[in-house]
C-alpha cells in the first residue's frame, strides 16, 4: 500500500491527545478532585449531590445536638434546683408536723416555705435563650404567675410539646410542659406547696400536706427522667453523627478524591509522551528525494 | 517507410511527451499541501502504428490524458464521517458549556435545596428565633436565584444558537451556489471532451466544507454533473443550478430551517447545523423542563406545607413561593420567594409563636416526590447524572468519529496525497527520458548531416 505522505495530522492529533491527558491531570492535581465536571463520572457526579446533602443535613443535625442539649440541660438543672426547694420545704414541713415549734418558729417557717414558693415559681419560669422552658410552646411569656389560685399561680402555657429532628427520621421531644411537670391535674407541686402553707397557718393537717408534697415531689422526679433520657439520647446521637461525618467524608473522597500518586504518574507519562510527539513532529518530513539530487 | 524524419518526429513526440510528464510533477509539487488536492498522473499511450503490409511501425507516444488519482468511495465516507464528526463537535461544544452549570456538588441548585432544608431544622429548635428565620428566608431565596439563573443560562444558550443556525443556512447557501458554478463548468468541460480534474478537486472541497455543515447526499447524474440533497430529500443542488434554504422564527423565536415554505428543521441530520439544532431543540428543553418540574414542584409543596401551620403572628401560614405557573411551564425562571417578613414562616402548629410542628412539614417536602415521582435532591442528582452521561458519551462518540475520519484521512491521503519522493523519483524518469529523447534527435541530425553531405561530418546548418 502506499503511504499517506502527510503524517502531519495524525501526529498533532497524537500530540493534543497528550497535552490534553497531561492537562486533566494537572487539573486532579491542582483541584484535588478526580470529578471537576458531571462528565468526568456521571454517576459519581450524581452522588456527590446527594453526598453533599447528607453532609448538610449531617452538620445541621449536629447544630441541632448542641442547641438542644443546652436546652436539655439548663431545664434539667432547674428542675434539680426544684427538687432541692422541694426537698427542703419537705423538712420544714415535717418540722412543722411536729407541733413542738412556737408560733414565732411556726411564723417562719411559714415564711421559709413561701420563700421556697417563690423561688420554685421563679424556677419553673427559667428561660433559656430568652424562651421559656416550661410553658409547653408558649415560650415567649412566663408560665406561672402568682394568683389566687388554690395551687397559688396560674398557668399560662399549653401542654404542647416540640419536637426535633436530630437524625433521618429521627425526631425526639424536646420539653415537657410546666403542666405536666408542675401543675399535674393529681401531682400539682404548686397545689401541695400551697395547702402546706395553709395548713401551717392553720395549723392543721400538716402531716398530710407534707406527704402530699412528698408525693408531688416524687411524681416530679419522675417526669424529671424524661431530660434524663433526651440527653443520653443527644449523647449518643451526636456520638453516632460524628462517626457518619467522617464516613461521609470518606465517602466523598471515594467518589471525587484524587489518587495523587496515580494523577502525578499520569501528568509525568503525559509529559513524556507530548515530549516524543513534539520529537516525532520535529523529525517527520525533514528530508526527501529532492535533497539528494543535484 | 517513416524515414529519419519519421524518427525525429517520434523523437519530439517523447521530448513533447516528457515535458507535459515533468509539468504535472510540477503541479503536484506545488499542490503538495492544498488541501483537497489530488495528486495527477499523465497517462501515456503509444501513437497509433502505421502499418506496411506486414509491419507495424510506431509513431511514437501521444499523452492520453491527465488523470487525477481520486477514490470516490472514500470521498463519500469521509462526506459522510465529516458530517457525523461536525454535528458531535458542536454538540459537545455546547454540553461542555451546559454542564459547567451543573458541575459544583457544594454550590447551585442542589446544595441550595440541602441548605434550605437543613436551615428548617436549624429552626426546629427555636422557632420564634428571627434570625434562623431570616436564614430560611435567605435559604429560600438563594434556591429561587439558582434556579432562575439556571434556567436563563439555557435560555441564553438556546438565543444564541439561533445565530449559529441563521450563520450555518447563510453559509450553506453560499456552498450550494459555488458547487452548483463548479458544477456547470465541469459539464461544460466534460462535454468539450476536456480535463475538469481540478475543478473536480475544488468541487469535491466545497462539498466537505458544505458536509460540515449539514448532512447532505451526493448523486452522479448520467450527464457527469452532480445532485446534491439533504438527508431528507430536500434538493440543494441540480442541474447546475442551487435551491438556497432560508431561516424563519417560529412563535417562541427559534429559527427554523426552511426550504421553500417546508419546514425542514427537525429533518436534517449531520453537520454543525444539526448538532446545533439537536442542543437547542432536544437538550435545552428537555433540561429546562426538568428544572421547571423541580422548581413547580417545590414551590407547590412547599407552600401547601406552610399553608398547614401558623406564622409567628398567630395568622394561618400564607405562601412561601409565588404559585408557579400553570403547568410549570416557566417555573424555574420565574421562582420567586413570596414573603419579605420571616415572621411570616408558619413554623406552629397550633398557633402558638413557639410551636415548631408545622417545620417537620416543611421539611417532611425534603422527602416527598415532589418532581417525576422523585425527592428534590433526588431530582436534581438525576439531572446532574444525566447532563453528565450525555456529555460524556457525545465525547467518547466524538473521539470515536474523530478516529475514523483520521483513518479515511490517511487513506485518502495515500491515495491521493502527493509524496515528495515519488515525485522527485518521476523527475528523475521525465529528465532522463527527455534526455534520451533529445540524444535521440542529435543522432538523427548527424545521420541527416551524413545523408546529405555523403559523409562529410558536418551539422546541417
Amino acid at each position: 500500500m502506499r503511504v499517506n505522505p502527510y503524517p502531519m495530522p495524525d501526529l498533532l492529533a497524537a500530540l493534543n491527545q497528550t497535552q490534553l491527558q497531561a492537562q486533566e491531570a494537572a487539573l486532579e492535581i491542582a483541584s484535588g478532585k478526580s470529578v471537576n465536571e458531571p462528565s468526568d463520572n456521571p454517576i459519581n457526579a450524581a452522588l456527590l449531590v446527594e453526598n453533599n446533602d447528607q453532609a448538610t443535613f449531617n452538620t445541621g443535625y449536629l447544630q441541632n445536638l448542641t442547641t438542644i442539649n443546652g436546652q436539655l440541660s439548663a431545664a434539667d438543672s432547674t428542675l434539680s434546683s426544684v427538687q432541692n426547694a422541694l426537698q427542703q420545704a419537705i423538712s420544714l414541713g415535717i418540722e412543722g408536723a411536729n407541733g413542738t415549734l412556737s408560733a414565732s418558729d411556726q411564723q417562719a417557717v411559714v415564711a421559709q416555705l413561701q420563700s421556697i414558693q417563690s423561688q420554685i415559681i421563679s424556677l419553673a419560669n427559667t428561660s433559656y435563650q430568652g424562651n421559656y422552658l416550661f410553658g409547653g410552646t408558649v415560650t415567649s411569656q412566663p408560665p406561672y404567675t402568682a394568683s389566687a389560685d388554690p395551687s397559688g399561680v396560674t398557668y399560662n402555657g399549653n401542654s404542647d410539646v416540640n419536637q426535633v429532628s436530630i437524625g433521618n427520621g429521627y425526631q425526639i421531644d424536646i420539653n415537657q410542659p410546666g403542666s405536666q411537670l408542675f401543675s399535674a391535674p393529681n401531682n400539682s407541686v404548686f397545689l401541695a406547696l400551697n395547702n402546706l402553707i395553709l395548713a401551717l397557718q392553720s395549723n392543721s393537717g400538716v402531716g398530710a400536706a407534707v406527704n402530699a408534697l412528698s408525693a408531688a415531689n416524687s411524681y416530679l422526679s419522675v417526669q424529671r427522667v424524661f431530660y434524663g433520657n433526651a440527653m443520653s439520647q443527644v449523647q449518643s446521637q451526636t456520638t453516632y453523627l460524628n462517626a457518619a461525618k467522617l464516613q461521609i467524608a470518606q465517602q466523598q473522597n471515594t467518589l471525587a478524591g484524587v489518587d495523587l500518586a496515580t494523577a502525578a504518574n499520569n501528568l509525568s507519562q503525559a509529559d513524556t509522551d507530548t515530549q516524543a510527539a513534539l520529537e516525532a513532529i520535529s523529525k517527520v518530513g525533514q528530508n526527501n528525494l529532492f535533497d539528494y539530487l543535484t | 517507410m517513416a524515414g529519419l524524419f519519421g524518427s525525429m518526429s517520434i523523437a519530439l513526440s517523447g521530448l513533447a511527451v516528457s515535458q507535459q510528464e515533468l509539468e504535472t510533477s510540477s503541479n503536484n509539487v506545488a499542490n503538495a499541501n492544498t488541501p483537497g488536492y489530488s495528486r495527477e498522473t499523465a497517462v501515456t499511450e503509444p501513437g497509433a502504428p502505421v502499418v506496411y503490409g506486414p509491419l507495424s511501425i510506431g509513431t511514437g507516444v501521444v499523452l492520453d490524458k491527465i488523470e487525477s488519482l481520486r477514490d470516490p468511495i472514500l470521498e463519500i465516507q469521509l462526506n459522510q464521517e465529516t458530517q457525523q464528526q461536525s454535528s458531535l463537535s458542536t454538540q459537545q461544544e455546547q454540553l461542555q458549556q451546559i454542564q459547567t452549570q451543573f458541575a459544583s456538588s457544594t454550590s447551585g441548585i442542589g446544595a441550595d435545596i440541602s441548605n434550605f432544608f437543613n436551615s428548617i431544622q436549624q429552626l426546629s429548635p427555636d422557632p420564634t428565633n428571627l434570625a434562623l428565620r431570616q436564614s430560611v428566608l435567605t435559604a429560600a431565596g438563594n434556591m429561587a436565584t439558582d434556579f432562575n439563573n439556571a434556567s436563563n443560562f439555557l435560555q441564553t444558550q438556546a438565543t444564541n444558537l439561533n445565530l449559529n443556525v441563521t450563520e450555518d443556512v447563510g453559509e450553506v447557501n453560499t456552498l450550494t451556489s459555488q458547487i452548483a458554478t463548479v458544477d456547470q463548468q465541469i459539464s461544460f468541460l466534460q462535454n468539450a471532451k476536456e480535463d475538469a480534474s481540478t475543478l473536480v478537486d475544488q468541487q469535491t472541497n466545497l462539498i466537505r466544507q458544505l458536509s460540515g455543515l449539514i448532512g447532505v447526499q451526493v448523486i452522479q447524474t448520467e450527464k457527469g454533473g452532480i445532485e446534491v440533497a439533504t438527508a431528507n430529500g430536500t434538493t440543494l443542488v441540480a442541474g447546475g443550478q442551487s435551491y438556497a434554504l432560508s431561516t424563519e422564527a417560529n412563535a417562541t423565536g427559534a429559527e427554523q430551517v426552511m426550504a421553500g415554505s417546508e419546514n425542514i428543521t427537525g429533518s436534517l441530520s449531520g453537520g454543525s447545523l444539526a448538532g446545533t439544532i439537536q442542543i437547542r431543540d432536544q437538550e435545552i428543553p428537555g433540561l429546562s423542563s426538568q428544572l421547571d418540574q423541580l422548581a413547580a414542584g417545590l414551590s407547590t409543596a412547599l407552600n401547601a406545607a406552610n399553608a398547614q401551620g401558623f406564622d409567628l403572628n398567630g395568622k394561618a401560614g400564607g405562601n412561601l413561593f409565588v404559585p408557579p405557573p400553570a403547568g410549570g411551564v416557566g417555573a424555574a425562571a420565574a421562582m420567586k420567594v413570596a414573603i419579605t417578613d420571616p415572621a411570616l414562616i408558619a413554623a406552629s402548629s397550633d398557633g402558638t409563636p413557639g410551636s415548631n410542628g408545622n417545620l417537620a412539614n416543611l421539611a417532611a417536602v425534603a422527602s416527598d416526590a415532589v418532581a417525576n415521582g422523585q425527592t428534590p435532591i433526588d431530582s436534581y442528582s438525576n439531572l446532574v447524572f444525566q447532563v453528565g452521561s450525555t456529555t460524556s458519551n457525545t465525547s467518547a462518540d466524538l473521539d470515536a468519529s474523530n478516529q475514523i475520519l483520521q483513518q479515511l484521512e490517511d487513506e485518502r491521503g495515500s491515495v491521493s496525497g502527493v509524496s515528495l519522493d515519488e515525485e522527485a523519483a518521476n523527475m528523475v524518469e521525465y529528465q532522463t527520458a527527455y534526455g534520451a529523447s533529445a540524444r535521440v534527435i542529435t543522432t538523427i541530425n548527424a545521420m541527416l548531416a551524413d545523408a546529405v553531405n555523403l559523409g562529410v561530418e558536418a551539422a546541417v546548418q
